[in-house]
């Protein structure tokens, strides 16, 4: 999957309702950082810090490990800033950056091994289709995105990480593979794997 | 055409199928009812997905770097309104020279065996080489307490020395509000003298060398000198570090004092507290309420309505007492003329240096206690103790950890810096007190310096916690970060330092130790929790 891709969703990075901060604003508190000047960096943790956080919470199992792995990511930004060339949305390699500590974390976790293994079964195309609809697809209130949220953070790490990474971080599937050290393609039925057992958790639950 | 696996259109519908496939399914798409609807209902799955996720949940990340305080009012601000305040105390003090009373020096723990000897002794020895000595000596004290606070202040300021708007504002603030004397009359000179014929109407605020008050002082005397003499009227309280009191006038109030002597000769309208070398109420002294004092020799031959609690080295009492006599000391004499109202105990070392004359008129029962060194390791109810504050450790530890994981984690690192924190600790321990001292001497920082007293013991407290639990992280090395992970390792940590502080000699001075380097490590934690996230 390295040919072009064909881009049939296109989305903007969400921020807070706080903070609307767009184009030559955010470009030249970006330049200020990259300049080592601590407002600038400041400025940038009060924009993004609920974003790597929301990240790293999804992606690890504990709030402390969170709130290290949040740290940690501000701490290296003044030196990781200075290799931010402009090329992505500012937030999107901020996630890029924030997956990256994660996984670190997680793999330190698991003490250089892997975080994610590929199975046996390797990345044959899953031809049966779900015949039920999906609770995901209604458009849902308030509690049930709770309930989503928390069937999510169940979801064991293989199919936990994939899934934050790609619908939280944004973040392509090849972006994710690198990360992980996987194919795509591999990527792709995790996610896909992820999704299904998402939809399981979510209608044995509401039942 | 077949129709599309749903994983194949997944990955459509997430941007990521090569180009030429992508084609190929959208022309299928065109035809087919079918894949169309799932093409919409992944769509909607996906949008679902993004929006739980991104829904951020209420809690904010209580993360090290973010500041709970408002911008306007953060640590670095009250550092600089801390050094402003010593700062105006100590130019208030350069411009009236103003006598340093005794009580500057460090107050050691009271000891009934004779040690209160040796305290007032070394405040005699400061008086009597002149109160120019005193201040000279204040003065150098004060001069490393300003640098220790101005440098101090800077450093947190950040290195560029820059004051940001709302500390320059507070910083005025301050200075206006520290300009000493706005509620009080102050009088500092070698002899102050309220004439007989002389009203002040407001507190008076004296110090010098003498300090006599033949007239009337409509509010309370504070006074701090040499020599304190009321031979007047005081409507209010005396309040009074000095070397010598006498009160051959009234004071309608109480009496506060700490002093070498002081003698009531006059009437005092409520009680006598206070810590004192010798304490001697005349024949003719009288006291309309009751005493709690502390002193090396205590006297009473005068009266005192109610009760008398003393903690003396010599106690005699020739006069009368309106209800209970409590006595722990060394020795108690009780002549023919005493007469106690109420009950008498005492508790001595000695029973032989009790003398209870017979013609002693007391009222109640006669309790007389004789206190032993005892060794407390033989009493189970130390043990009860100390594991009663173990308890209480932990749990605040417990309630610290679930509240602020984050801060307890980096409290608990800090500690592992070592010299640094050691270093930190120290100056904290001993430039607090002194910054509370010269706080509250200005007395419009009365409240601060009280506050800035409960937060210093607070620290003190929670010293133990942060060296404890990092006592126990080294020595468990817990391979994974939970919370019970730490609480092991704090009650582990704990443990040891409870066993090594009851080590006769050594322990104190671990004890010392361990307060020092978890002041150092809590006062940097705070430093940094101050900072807008980043430091290096």
């Amino acid at each position: 999957m390295d040919a072009k891709k064909d881009s049939a969703k296109g989305s903007q990075p969400r921020e807070d309702n706080a903070m609307q901060m767009e184009g030559p604003d955010l470009e030249s508190v970006i330049e200020r950082a990259q300049g080592h000047d601590a407002e600038a960096l400041g400025e940038i943790y009060r924009l993004y810090v609920r974003r790597v956080f929301g990240l790293c919470r999804y992606m690890l199992d504990s709030r402390e490990s969170a709130e290290d792995a949040t740290s940690e990511v501000f701490l290296k930004l003044q030196r990781s800033i200075e290799s931010y060339d402009g090329s992505v949305p500012f937030l999107r390699w901020l996630l890029r950056v924030t997956g990256n500590q994660c996984i670190d974390a997680l793999r330190r976790r698991k003490r250089g091994r892997q975080v994610i293994v590929e199975g046996e079964e390797g990345v044959a195309v899953i031809e049966a289709t779900s015949s039920e609809p999906s609770p995901l697809g209604a458009v849902i209130s308030t509690e049930e995105r709770a309930q989503v949220r928390d069937a999510i953070a169940c979801l064991p790490e293989n199919y936990r990480v994939p899934l934050v990474l790609r619908y939280y971080g944004e973040l392509s599937y090849d972006e994710i593979a690198e990360q992980l050290g996987l194919r795509s393609n591999y990527v792709a039925a995790l996610l896909f794997r992820a999704k299904q057992e998402l939809r399981r958790k979510l209608s044995h639950g509401s039942k | 055409m077949e129709c599309y696996s749903e994983q194949i259109i997944s990955i459509f519908v997430d941007g990521e199928l090569e180009v030429e496939e992508a084609q190929r399914l959208r022309d299928h798409l065109s035809t087919c009812r079918r894949c169309r609807q799932l093409l919409d209902a992944l769509r909607a799955e996906n949008r679902v997905l993004s929006e739980s996720l991104q829904e951020l949940s209420e809690e904010a990340p209580s993360l090290v770097g973010v500041s709970r305080l408002r911008s306007s009012w953060t640590w670095s601000d009250l550092a600089i309104g801390g050094a402003v305040l010593a700062l105006t105390s100590i130019v208030a003090f350069w411009i009236d020279a103003l006598r340093i009373p005794e009580a500057l020096q460090w107050l050691n723990p009271f000891s009934v065996s004779g040690g209160t000897n040796v305290i007032f002794n070394l405040s005699y020895y400061f008086s009597d080489g002149g109160t120019a000595m005193l201040s000279e000596y204040a003065a150098v004290i004060g001069k490393i307490i300003l640098v220790l606070l101005v440098g101090g202040s800077a450093l947190l300021l950040g290195r560029r020395f820059r004051l940001r708007q709302p500390g320059l504002r507070l910083l005025i603030v301050l200075v206006a509000m520290s300009l000493p004397g706005f509620a009080l009359e102050r009088r500092h000179s070698d002899i102050v003298t309220v004439r007989a014929n002389e009203t002040v109407d407001d507190t008076l605020l004296a110090s010098g060398n003498i300090v006599r008050v033949d007239g009337v002082v409509n509010g309370d005397l504070l006074a701090f000198g040499g020599t304190v003499e009321v031979r007047g009227t005081v409507k209010g309280d005396l309040v009074s570090f000095a070397k010598r009191i006498v009160v051959s006038g009234t004071v309608e109030g109480n009496i506060f004092d700490l002093s070498n002597s002081l003698d009531l000769d006059g009437q005092l309208g409520h009680s006598i507290y206070g810590l004192m070398q010798s304490l001697h109420v005349n024949d003719r002294g009288h006291v309309g309420e009751g005493i709690v004092a502390g002193g090396g020799e205590i006297s009473l031959e005068g009266e005192v309505n109610r009760s008398v609690t003393m903690f003396a080295g010599n106690a005699d009492v020739s006069g009368s007492v309106g209800r209970e006599l409590t006595m722990a000391g060394d020795n108690l004499t009780v002549t023919n003329t005493a007469r106690i109202g109420g009950n008498l105990s005492a508790s001595v070392r000695d029973l032989k240096k009790v003398h209870i004359a017979d013609g002693a008129t007391i009222t109640g029962t006669r309790e007389i206690q004789v206190r032993e060194r005892e060794n407390r390791f033989t009493h189970p109810i130390f043990y009860f103790f100390t594991a009663v504050w173990l308890a209480a450790a932990m749990l605040v530890g417990w309630l610290i950890l679930i509240l602020f994981p984050g801060f307890f984690q980096a409290s608990t690192h800090a500690v592992g810096a070592g010299w640094r924190s050691l270093g930190l600790g120290i100056a904290v321990l001993a430039g607090v007190p002194v910054a509370i001292i010269l706080t509250a001497i200005t007395l419009v920082g009365l409240p601060a310096s009280l506050m800035l007293l409960m937060a210093y013991l607070v620290a003190i407290y929670l010293a133990k916690i942060w060296v404890g639990a990092f006592l126990g992280q080294i020595l468990l090395k817990p391979t994974g970060v939970t919370k019970s992970d730490v609480l092991l390792g704090l009650l582990v940590g704990l443990l040891i330092l409870t066993v090594v502080r009851f080590i006769p000699y050594l322990g104190g001075l671990v004890h010392f130790g361990v307060t020092c380097l978890g002041l150092g490590a809590f006062a940097w934690q705070l430093y940094r929790f101050s900072r807008p996230a980043i430091t290096t």
